[in-house]
């Protein structure tokens, strides 16, 4: 407060404010129109290597695959003239980010999500079209094909893998060895799964057959509908506008569930389990069976002798989730053949063994399943080879039906897991109403 | 003297079992920050692992204090000048709209929060604000106009008249009665808007999660929930505790030294309701 | 208009003995421009509100009559259907009876303790003055860090209060604070209440020490009792403050948010999902901003309509 700007300070103030009044109120004309076009820089130059000529890049991805993202950038960074600077966002409130700056044109060069969100930024035009990069790329037909698929809208193909998280069985030898089960002979199919539980379980003295996040919708998509897809059978329809989860099938996985629930052979938690913590309990040492990220690997205690398998169907087969992240370039992002350098050299060669192989995680090419880090730890490559089983299911109403902790498919899931099982068709026409909504 | 404090005897029995109540939460963050938890960086024993988890996460704890620390001092700065002069204006002037004005700031109380940040993202766009810390705070500062203006506008009015007459008398222009007689008035009030002022702008997360796109400019709120979800689905309980901490004890020092002043400014203000 | 008062103190108007603007000579050009510096000294407070309230409000109101999609912007009129999805929403009046239940709730627990905390520091007995900072502290802490501090307090992996209740035999099994709908509500007020008690205890404070004393004497001296001087004098000439508590905190706890988002969200069985959970679902799990933002033009008409009955009401029984 200076001595004499007593009403001054409220003039000078007030000519501001009256600017910036002017220009906020030609906001409320100039947003109705939407500058359409937004193609990117598609197929101007398909030169697979993009251009690397120290330009500022800038990136987000969600703090769930924050050390994938970094550990990437620092690599590129250190390699490159072009330097990417890498934002975190917070996992829950990663969508309401993107949505907040999608809505202004104001998206970073080049931003990684969820993969199952994924058609609904390419359904918005916020990526730019990658088709002839990719298509251009040495080991195109080898990348994960599921997330190519997920980001594949009208032909056009707009993101790359980014990191890989997939739904695989853990299981506990020691355990294993205790409860008299061969520790080489993890679940072949689901009533195996169900016996090698129960016989864990009668260990007692804290010990519990297995585990799962019975209040977290993503957790019942996770590591359910594997054991589904394994039996044979579909549970959303092509275009993603349909359910099919009350089929025979989709039936026999929930009554094993619930099985388990009924006779508590299900670790205590499970019923409120809303996903915050549902990967803390398998390394505590205590459960015998349960499937669980792929990531989480890595950080397993040392001294948990643990033995990694596929996820089995009723009658057998394999499958799994195919999750994690897919990365674009966004369709504002005016440095597109910068961004592509970045992508391009992230799911080569150098990139995919000595950065993300080396960190552990599951490889974007399934040609590389097998490589130096991985012939360490035959666990990785049994995971990297799944990669070509597994699926990344498509729908554009994916969040809000499936992941929503309010939607209708975890309502489903409560329904027949922890109740009787009876509304599985009305919840299953829920679901539909939810997808096509 | 004996029957009387007996008499007294249930009295602090009560204010004590509630005292314990109160603290209670507080305490076992602070114990639960420093002690061992399994999926942590303090696996064993009792030590500052949490604390080092959180002072190298990505840009580093200091900076994300320093941006903390100047969003607060913007925002306390914009609503001590804003609801003054307000305060002033509702409590001792006529003007045309003064009701309106009044009642419009008082609404602001009762809009959803999340729902105006999307316009108001876009507005300081237009404003060239945006992913900027002085943007943040103009905007945390609207959101404590209604209490910062009603509790001005109270603290001027139980000014006596007299005083502020006096110094209009002396030659002051109502400018030099503010700053000379009622600036000293109402200062309990300013410290009691100020205060709380601080604890928003310090401890608010939604507006910096949409306003804020830079790590490099993320305040200290953001960064504690990034470190709470690390990896899909598992949470580091350790650091989450010591970011409590670290965002809870410049509030409650704060407030501590404060103390004296800020309830007087609700006494002085005498919450007319 | 850096008007300043005519000056009452030229040389034509020598300094008169009572303030200037009881001199009916000065009278209308100076309430002229005490009007004109009103303006001034308010034009800050117009100018915040219009831009970063008013503007923005504007803008919401024409989402909600637009399909407004949040990721690609504007599509055109629509009205009224984002309104009718609202209320077509299976979710919504759950929400609405959720939101009621909890806000009556909330303030009924926590005006009562704040009542009682006020009424135990009143007094300049030893100690007051530590209770009362006690009891202020955890309003020191934000409401999303309280909600944190409560997660863990409650989680069954980390937490204490499980073992602290089964160490005093009070239950056998773990207690899930979060499981089960009534449980879910009873720890979120649980939390709501220590974090406000202190706050809303100043005020009416601040109310107890405005009632004078002799009113007690002379109370005393006819013989009531303490619950009899409570009843009829305590509570009656508490009624400002009350009713500022009321307000407050009504209107706090219809647009409850963050405890939620932390602690529930919206969970077990959508048994705590609250009118602002739905908008931010709207918004952000459904990406509709259109229907976002009617519910929260439907929310604000709610408040006012509310606002405006309570202080009617109010009002009317000051009357009486």
């Amino acid at each position: 407060m200076g001595s004499t700007t007593g009403p001054r300070g409220p003039v000078r103030r007030l000519a501001v404010g009256a600017a910036a009044f002017l220009a906020a109120a030609s906001l409320i004309t100039a947003c109705g129109s939407g500058d359409g076009d937004s193609a990117g820089g598609s197929g101007r130059t398909a030169d697979a290597k993009g251009v690397d000529d120290g330009a500022t890049l800038t990136m987000w991805t969600r703090a769930a695959t924050r050390p994938q993202s970094e550990a990437l950038v620092k690599a590129y960074n250190a390699s490159h003239k072009n330097k990417i600077e890498l934002t975190v966002v917070p996992t829950d409130d990663y969508q309401a980010k993107v949505g907040a700056a999608a809505g202004s044109h104001d998206l970073p060069d080049l931003f990684a999500s969820d993969v199952v969100f994924v058609p609904n930024y390419t359904t918005s035009k916020l990526f730019a079209d990658l088709t002839e990069r990719i298509d251009a790329l040495p080991f195109a037909a080898s990348l994960a094909q599921s997330h190519i698929k997920a980001g594949t809208y009208e032909g056009r193909k707009y993101v790359v893998p980014h990191t890989l998280d997939l739904s695989v069985l853990f299981y506990n030898k020691d355990l294993y060895r205790k409860a008299a089960l061969d520790p080489e002979k993890p679940p072949a199919t689901l009533a195996d799964w169900d016996r090698q539980a129960r016989a864990v379980d009668a260990l007692g003295g804290g010990v519990d057959g297995t585990f799962f996040g019975g209040n977290c919708g993503g957790c019942g998509v996770f590591t359910w509908w594997p054991s589904i897809w394994a039996g044979g059978e579909e549970v959303l329809n092509k275009e993603g506008t349909g359910a099919n989860l009350d089929s025979a099938t989709a039936k026999k996985v929930y009554d094993t569930y619930r099985g388990w629930v009924k006779d508590d052979i299900v670790a205590p938690g499970a019923r409120d389990e809303t996903g915050a913590t549902w990967t803390g309990v398998f390394p505590k040492g205590k459960v015998g069976v349960m499937p669980m990220p792929s990531t989480t690997l890595g950080l397993m205690p040392k001294n948990l002798d643990l033995g990694v398998a596929p996820i089995p169907g009723p009658d057998g087969g394999r499958s799994t989730f195919v999750g994690g992240d897919a990365v674009g370039v966004s369709a504002t992002s005016r440095k597109v053949d910068q961004a592509w350098n970045f992508l391009a050299w992230s799911l080569g060669d150098e990139a995919q063994v000595n950065v993300v192989a080396a960190h552990k995680d599951v490889v974007a090419r399934t040609d590389l399943a097998a490589n130096k880090y991985s012939a360490a730890d035959p666990r990785l490559v049994a995971i990297n080879q799944l990669v070509a089983d597994g699926r990344t299911p498509y729908a554009l109403k994916f969040g809000q039906t499936f992941n929503d902790p309010n939607g209708p498919w975890l309502s489903m899931m409560r329904d027949a897991v922890f109740g009787d099982g009876a509304s599985l068709e009305k919840d299953n026409k829920a679901v539909t109403a939810s997808l096509a909504d | 003297m004996l029957t009387r404090a007996l008499g007294r005897t249930p009295h602090y029995v009560v204010a004590a079992g509630l005292a314990v109540i109160f603290l209670f939460p507080l305490v076992w963050n602070a114990w639960a920050s420093v002690s061992a938890q399994p999926g942590t960086a303090q696996e064993s024993g009792y030590g500052l692992g949490n604390y080092r988890t959180l002072l190298d996460y990505d840009a580093g704890l200091w900076r994300y204090l320093g941006n903390s620390a100047l969003v607060s001092v913007l925002t306390v700065a914009l609503t001590l000048g804003v609801s003054l002069l307000g305060g002033y204006a509702f409590a001792r002037f006529e003007f045309p709209g003064k009701n309106l004005l009044f009642l419009l700031t008082l609404a602001i109380l009762m809009v959803p929060y999340a729902t105006l940040l999307i316009p108001l993202y876009v507005l300081l766009g237009r404003l060239h604000l945006q992913n900027s810390l002085l943007g943040l705070s103009l905007v945390l500062a609207m959101f404590q106009l209604p209490f910062a203006t009603f509790m001005m506008r109270i603290s001027f009015e139980a000014v006596p008249r007299e005083l502020e007459e006096s110094a209009l008398v002396d030659g002051c222009g109502t400018a030099g009665a503010l700053r000379r007689v009622m600036l000293p008035a109402v200062r309990p009030g300013l410290i009691t808007v100020g205060l709380f002022a601080f604890l928003a702008a310090w401890n608010d997360f939604i507006a910096p999660l949409i306003l804020i796109s830079d790590s490099q400019k993320a305040p200290l709120p953001l960064a504690v929930a990034n470190l709470r979800q690390q990896s899909m689905g598992a949470v580091d309980y350790g650091a989450t505790e010591a970011g409590v901490v670290v965002l809870a004890v410049p509030c409650l020092l704060l407030f501590l030294l404060l103390q004296r002043h800020y309830v007087r400014g609700f006494m002085s203000g005498a919450l007319k309701g | 208009m850096h008007v300043k008062a005519p000056d009452r103190a030229t040389a034509e108007h020598p300094p008169p003995t009572r303030p200037a603007d009881r001199s009916p000579r000065n009278a209308a050009p100076r309430r002229h421009s005490r009007r004109i510096q009103g303006l001034g000294y308010a034009a800050p407070t117009a100018v915040f509100v219009t831009v970063f309230f008013l503007l923005p409000l504007l803008l919401v109101g024409q989402m909600s009559l637009d399909d407004w999609p949040l990721l690609a912007g504007d599509q055109g009129v629509n009205a009224p259907e984002n309104y009718t999805d609202v209320m077509d929403s299976p979710l919504f009046w759950p929400a609405v009876r959720f939101t009621l239940l909890y806000t009556a709730v909330v303030t009924v627990v926590l005006l009562g303790l704040a009542l009682l905390l006020a009424l135990l520091v009143q007094e300049s007995r030893p100690g007051a003055g530590f209770f009362r900072t006690v009891y202020f502290l955890p309003g020191a802490v934000g409401l999303a860090s309280a909600s944190l501090l409560f997660w863990g307090l409650y989680s069954p992996t980390t937490g204490p209060l499980s073992r602290i209740l089964e160490h005093l035999g009070l239950v056998d099994d773990p207690v899930s604070f979060l499981g089960t709908p009534t449980s879910a509500l009873l720890s979120t007020v649980f939390l709501v209440v220590w974090k406000f008690a202190g706050f809303y205890m100043l005020i009416l404070l601040v109310g107890l020490q405005r009632i004078p004393h002799e009113v007690y004497e002379a109370a005393r001296m006819d013989g009531a009792s303490r619950g009899q001087i409570f009843r009829s004098i305590t509570l009656p000439l508490l009624r400002p403050s009350l009713a500022l508590s009321l307000l407050l905190c009504v209107t706090g706890s219809l647009l409850a948010f963050d405890q939620f988002f932390v602690l529930t969200k919206g969970g077990p069985d959508n048994s705590t999902v609250t009118v602002v959970q739905l908008i931010y679902r709207e918004a952000f799990q459904r990406l509709n901003l259109g229907t976002a933002a009617a519910l929260s033009i439907l929310v604000l008409g709610a408040l006012l309509l509310l606002n405006a009955l309570q202080f009617r009401g109010l009002r009317r029984s000051d009357e009486s």
